[in-house]
């Protein structure tokens, strides 16, 4: 596949509403649904196949920036396969670590004995994917407190962290709930919970 | 289970808020089309919000309709529906006739399963064209049941069965490019509600030595607790929110921001401001009685002088008197 920006026809600076609205043009004119009659409607099942990886992939490299875990499935790491002097349990854990088999170097590394901080790492790791959250936190820790200078375990912490600076920041202009209300008015807020309850 | 998927609507603009209530509207009618009147009283806010959220993706198409509404009967109300619509009204009728009766067995509560009963036929006609939705929800609940029986520990394992749950009812259509995506949302969303309702309950759990998945944490300070449940529930809807970025959603986005950014946070604010509120008036009823204790102190102090003072006096009288007998 080329430069996704290029398939999208957006410049590299593109805002995410940007990229959605050129990504639903895109798809609206090649979706096997529109081409039902068209000649060339294996090529633009290409087209569309082609534009859905890239929207994926801008989309995915964006929020890697802020932390790389799209969880669940879809998180992705790089700088697995490159340690040579792994014993061949570890490796076969980074191997599935890199092709996103979380489940499968779970298992491989429930087995292994030797808990040093790398294996905590690639526990860490494994979890995020699985969509653990918080038990990726808590391995992401222990390798860090076993590692310290280790940048590769902070990177991984951090990102694991800092979900929640991500968040409030792009939550920042809709505030939370209550923030107008004096604490001491509890029966004011109390009505309007109970409001909410049928009208909005 | 629901009620923590609202919208801020201080927040929103006139014509979202429209909007959204006219979805909600609509979810209403469609019920009560689908299921009678009965049906009307399943109605909720986190249905809303899925419909709103597949409305957005898949950019459908809505009929809009006015009516009069029983309880808003001043003027009339405007419906939307959609297919998301029938969709969302299906999963509420699966996702509360469970919950009842999940209450008939935790609590023994005979309304519950009275609910339950009379919604026996149409769960078994929804769960039938819904076979997927219906068996996700059917293990979810054998699965949280072993689970709680068994004191599960990792926050991950027990609040995850609800996320793969809500997952599978996020995905509407199985073998949809969005499908994964709306899964992961739908995902880490379980995930925040059910750790929600863990919160929400864990004064009442650890009272009655119940089995709460925070129990451990609870036992901590106060503080600390605090801290670490306001962490676990923005982890969880941070992925949630980045899961929906992903979505190429323009349609209706901004209800789908204010919801998961400030909305579902309504009920977690609403506690700590209860919590804030009975710690002051604790204080405060403190303070004043301390105030009385010290100003007793003070009284009876000040009696003992004057008492003191007074047989003094009558000592020294006393002393003069014999003086001058002499």
């Amino acid at each position: 596949m080329g430069n996704p920006y290029d398939i999208l026809g957006l410049s590299p600076g593109a805002t995410d509403e940007e990229i959605k609205k050129a990504y639903r043009a895109l798809s609206r004119k090649y979706h096997p649904d529109a081409n039902v009659n068209n000649p060339n409607k294996e090529q633009a099942e290409e087209r569309f196949k082609e534009i859905q990886q890239a929207y994926n992939q801008i989309m995915q490299e964006k929020q890697k920036g802020g932390s790389s875990f799209s969880g669940f499935g879809s998180a992705r790491y790089a700088g697995f396969g490159s340690r040579q002097q792994e014993d061949p349990q570890m490796q076969a854990a980074a191997n599935y670590l890199a092709n996103r088999c979380y489940q499968e170097a779970m298992h491989v590394l429930n087995n292994i004995a030797n808990h040093s901080a790398r294996w905590y790492y690639y526990c860490a790791v494994a979890n995020a994917g699985l969509g653990n959250n918080v038990t990726a936190l808590e391995f992401a820790e222990q390798a860090v407190r076993m590692e310290p200078s280790n940048i590769e375990y902070r990177q991984l912490m951090q990102q694991l962290h800092f979900g929640g600076t991500w968040y409030s920041s792009m939550g920042e202009s809709y505030g939370r709930p209550y923030e107008s209300f004096n604490r001491f008015c509890m029966s004011m807020v109390f009505m309007n919970m109970c409001c909410t309850c049928c009208c909005v | 289970m629901f009620g923590y998927i609202n919208v801020n609507r201080e927040k929103l603009n006139l014509t979202d808020r429209q909007i959204y209530q006219s979805y909600y509207c609509g979810l209403c009618q469609k019920l009560k089309e689908s299921f009678g009147r009965k049906g009307q009283m399943l109605l909720n806010y986190d249905m809303t919000f899925l419909i709103v959220l597949l409305t957005g993706l898949y950019e459908l198409e809505d009929e809009t309709e006015e009516f009069i509404c029983a309880v808003h009967p001043s003027k009339k109300q405007t419906a939307r529906f959609n297919e998301a619509t029938k969709y969302a009204a299906a999963m509420n009728l699966l996702l509360c006739t469970k919950n009842f009766e999940d209450d008939w067995h935790d609590n023994r509560s005979y309304t519950k399963k009275a609910l339950s009963q009379m919604f026996k036929k149409d769960y078994e006609r929804i769960a039938a064209h819904y076979p997927r939705q219906g068996q996700a929800i059917q293990h979810y609940l054998q699965r949280l049941e072993l689970a709680e029986k068994g004191k599960e520990r990792n926050v991950d394992a027990v609040a995850g069965l609800t996320g793969e749950m809500l997952g599978e009812i996020f995905a509407w259509k199985e073998h949809d490019i969005w499908a994964e995506e709306l899964r992961c949302m739908g995902f880490y969303m379980g995930k925040f509600i059910y750790l929600m309702d863990a919160y929400e309950d864990i004064g009442k759990d650890s009272k009655n030595n119940c089995y709460n998945v925070l129990n451990l944490m609870h036992k901590e300070t106060e503080q600390d607790f605090e801290t670490f449940s306001g962490l676990l529930l923005t982890s969880m809807m941070s992925e949630c929110a980045k899961s929906f970025e992903r979505l190429p959603i323009l349609l209706h986005a901004e209800i789908c921001r204010n919801i998961l950014y400030s909305g579902v946070w309504t009920k977690y604010e609403y506690l700590r401001l209860k919590k804030q509120t009975k710690q002051s008036k604790d204080e405060k009823k403190e303070k004043k009685e301390k105030e009385k204790r010290e100003k007793k102190e003070r009284e009876k102090k000040e009696k003992e002088k004057k008492i003191r003072e007074k047989t003094k006096e009558k000592k020294e009288t006393k002393q003069k008197g014999t003086e001058q007998k002499i």
